[in-house]
């Protein structure tokens, strides 16, 4: 228990870390999936190729390996990033193919009916995207990306392995200096369990709210 | 507002080698109600889609009131801009609605007005609200669609529709996807507006509609236009053995 | 500056390193699909309490990152009184999560079959067991291949982690070569084109199952 006034605000600084990591990582990385998505569906065969490729890459290959290259490959390629900013662009190319599979399962779903309604009283294709295919398709696409959000929390811990100073990589630094390796993976595993239900709750709620002019009343 | 002709020339349209619609020749005069009927896959929705270019026909013409629609000569299509401007004063009613599920009932109807005709909110709000009283639902102007039955998601379909103003309104299959007593309301509806005068293209399977309203029937079998007239000449004199076998099915299904 | 021949020379020490990532995760699949299979029976059986614990074992997995459960696992067994090599530890840590995806993609493949089929096999008087041997298992067992298959490609990802805890498979392999040859890039390169093939094939794989089993 003493351990708590020595390593609370250094855990705490951890968590925070984790929640910045998390949070951009997510959010830039749907701007990326929501981009690659749209470009896939507009831009014609000569982009659509290329991205299909980079989507089956990024997704066949671990995170892990793919932050070692960036991290530790870059600076040979000129790419020279600090262990944050790395561990947030590593994050973000990460999540972007499947934020973007997402994405275009979700405008696949929206019925072709409701954009031709949009195109016979003569709404321009961009209005079209923005005001039918994005909050038609966004909606359906709502319990993915939750989920897909999810899976993003516990990603985050990999970060420690490119020294970035999340909650993982405080919490290998308590339990070598204390020696309570058990015990402080022990707290970290329960303390991730806890936070990715609370999230899960958080996302089920969120869906509700969306949609609740959108589903049929029971 | 004033009511629209079409003419159709000799139109083909192809998918792949199959060909869907074969030397059509079809005019709908101004202020009449044409009602186009069929068998099912005989081409009476792709036709009425290749009215508003929704489905590009490969060769002929389609004018409306003289102007060409989809090409700027033949051959050339037309600039994407163009054709939207034609299209807004062209109202089209779908089998299945296509309401916006995101938007309320007044929100479907006073999305065209503002995005495409380019009202502020509170103008296009009242003229939302205008066309849904025409159409009876006055009271449903905030639902959302989910909230509303089929007959009542159709004449909301109607209302964003008619707000635009077109000149002209397209229907395809209206009732097909109603429960057969929500059929009514929507059919009033669309009897009032024949009585104000619009231009209507109707393909249907409403028999009683098309004998009672329509100005005019065609009909239509494997992509050939093989009659249009008076819906008497049609549907009580059919010269025509395909006409005869398909009016004989309608009969024996309905008369029990 | 990027060297091609840095790049080829990377492929044969990782190559075989690549032994234990596909032992790792071959085993964790193999032993996964029969904790899975227990677990999926205890969350469809009738007794509350063995459904809840199902529940637990599912959410507790699905819930912690991968890489926090195997240093709990890894720090556990010697408190605990077990002394094994770290591969036994990484194998069995693997086929644990594993098995919480694994029940979770046989409950859905079970819920998917339409439920007039098991009552159709009880009208004509079959008993439980034949029900479930002869109606759903086939069925539900078919369903849930490319799902499987789809696993076993997250698996040989996840696998990289066990390089965390010494085991000497494409990604720590690769890390070593790196430290020795001092070319991150082409080294890390390689392991990545490496487990892009092994996963490409796995899906080729799984399409082909897919395709089988539409037929």
């Amino acid at each position: 228990m003493d351990l708590i006034p020595t390593y609370g605000p250094m855990l705490l600084r951890g968590f925070g870390m984790t929640v910045l990591c998390w949070v951009l990582g997510t959010v830039f990385g749907m701007a990326l999936g929501l981009l690659i998505a749209l470009v896939q569906r507009y831009g014609g065969a000569v982009l659509r190729w290329p991205l299909q490729v980079y989507i089956e890459v990024i997704r066949g290959t671990p995170f892990l390996v793919q932050l070692f290259l960036l991290y530790y490959g870059g600076p040979m390629i000129g790419i020279r990033l600090d262990a944050l900013p790395a561990g947030i662009l590593g994050l973000t190319i990460y999540g972007s193919p499947y934020f973007a599979e997402i994405f275009r399962g979700a405008f696949r779903a929206v019925p072709p009916g409701q954009i031709e309604a949009a195109r016979a009283i003569g709404m321009a294709e961009h209005v079209i995207v923005r005001r039918v295919l994005l909050p038609v398709g966004l909606v359906s696409a709502l319990p993915a990306l939750v989920n897909f959000a999810i899976i993003l929390t516990k990603e985050t811990v990999i970060l420690s392995i490119i020294t970035v100073p999340e909650l993982m990589y405080q919490t290998q630094r308590m339990s070598t200096e204390t020696f309570r390796y058990l015990e402080a993976n022990l707290a970290l595993a329960l303390f991730f369990w806890g936070l990715v239900e609370v999230i899960s709750r958080v996302g089920r709620r969120l869906e509700a709210r969306i949609t609740r002019h959108l589903v049929e009343r029971t | 507002m004033q009511a629209a002709s079409v003419e159709i020339i000799e139109v083909n349209k192809f998918y792949g080698p199959f060909q869907a619609l074969k030397d059509v020749d079809l005019t709908i005069p101004p202020g009449q109600v044409t009602c186009i009927i069929g068998p099912s896959g005989s081409g009476k929705s792709t036709l009425l889609r290749c009215i508003n270019f929704l489905e590009e026909y490969d060769s002929g013409e389609i004018r409306i009131d003289g102007e060409l629609i989809g090409y700027e000569t033949p051959g050339r299509k037309m600039r994407a801009r163009r054709l939207r401007e034609m299209r807004c004063s062209i109202g089209m009613v779908f089998q299945q609605f296509n309401l916006w599920p995101h938007m309320t009932a007044r929100g479907n109807v006073a999305e065209g007005l503002i995005r495409v005709r380019g009202m502020n909110r509170a103008e296009a709000g009242e003229r939302a609200a205008e066309a849904l009283t025409k159409v009876g639902l006055a009271d449903k102007m905030d639902s959302h669609p989910v909230r509303l039955s089929g007959g009542q998601q159709q004449r909301v379909a109607i209302a964003r529709a008619i707000a635009m103003e077109p000149r002209l309104m397209l229907f395809d299959e209206p009732t097909s996807a109603l429960d057969p007593e929500l059929v009514g309301e929507v059919l009033n509806v669309m009897k009032a507006l024949a009585a104000e005068g619009m231009t209507m293209a109707v393909v249907t399977h409403e028999m009683g509609f098309a004998a009672h309203v329509a100005d005019r029937v065609a009909f239509m079998d494997k992509g050939e236009l093989v009659a249009a007239d008076t819906p008497s000449r049609i549907l009580h004199q059919p010269d025509d053995p395909r006409m005869r076998a398909f009016l004989r099915t309608y009969h024996e299904r309905n008369s029990f | 500056m990027f060297s091609i021949p840095v790049f080829f020379d990377s492929f044969a020490p990782l190559a075989w390193a690549a032994r234990y990532t596909l032992l790792v995760s071959g085993l964790g699949i193999a032993l996964g699909l029969v904790i899975g299979a227990v677990v999926c029976i205890l969350a469809l059986s009738r007794s509350r309490p063995l459904r809840f614990i199902a529940a637990l074992w599912v959410s507790y997995l699905r819930g912690v990152p991968m890489l926090v459960q195997l240093l709990v696992v890894f720090f556990l067994l010697p408190v605990i009184g077990i002394n094994v090599p770290a591969i036994v530890a990484a194998v069995g840590t693997t086929a644990i999560v594993a098995s919480a995806y694994i029940s979770e993609i046989w409950r859905g493949a079970i819920n998917a079959l339409p439920r007039g089929q098991a009552e159709a096999a009880v009208a004509i008087g079959m008993r439980p067991a034949h029900v479930w041997r002869r109606v759903i298992l086939p069925q539900a067992v078919a369903l849930s291949l490319p799902q499987l298959v789809n696993e076993l490609i997250l698996l040989v990802k996840a696998s990289s982690l066990v390089s965390v805890v010494g085991i000497m498979e494409i990604t720590r392999a690769s890390q070593a070569q790196a430290a020795t040859t001092f070319r991150p890039l082409e080294v890390y390169l390689a392991a990545a084109c490496l487990y892009l093939a092994i996963n490409l094939v796995l899906a080729a794989l799984g399409r082909w199952l897919e395709y089988r089993m539409a037929v």
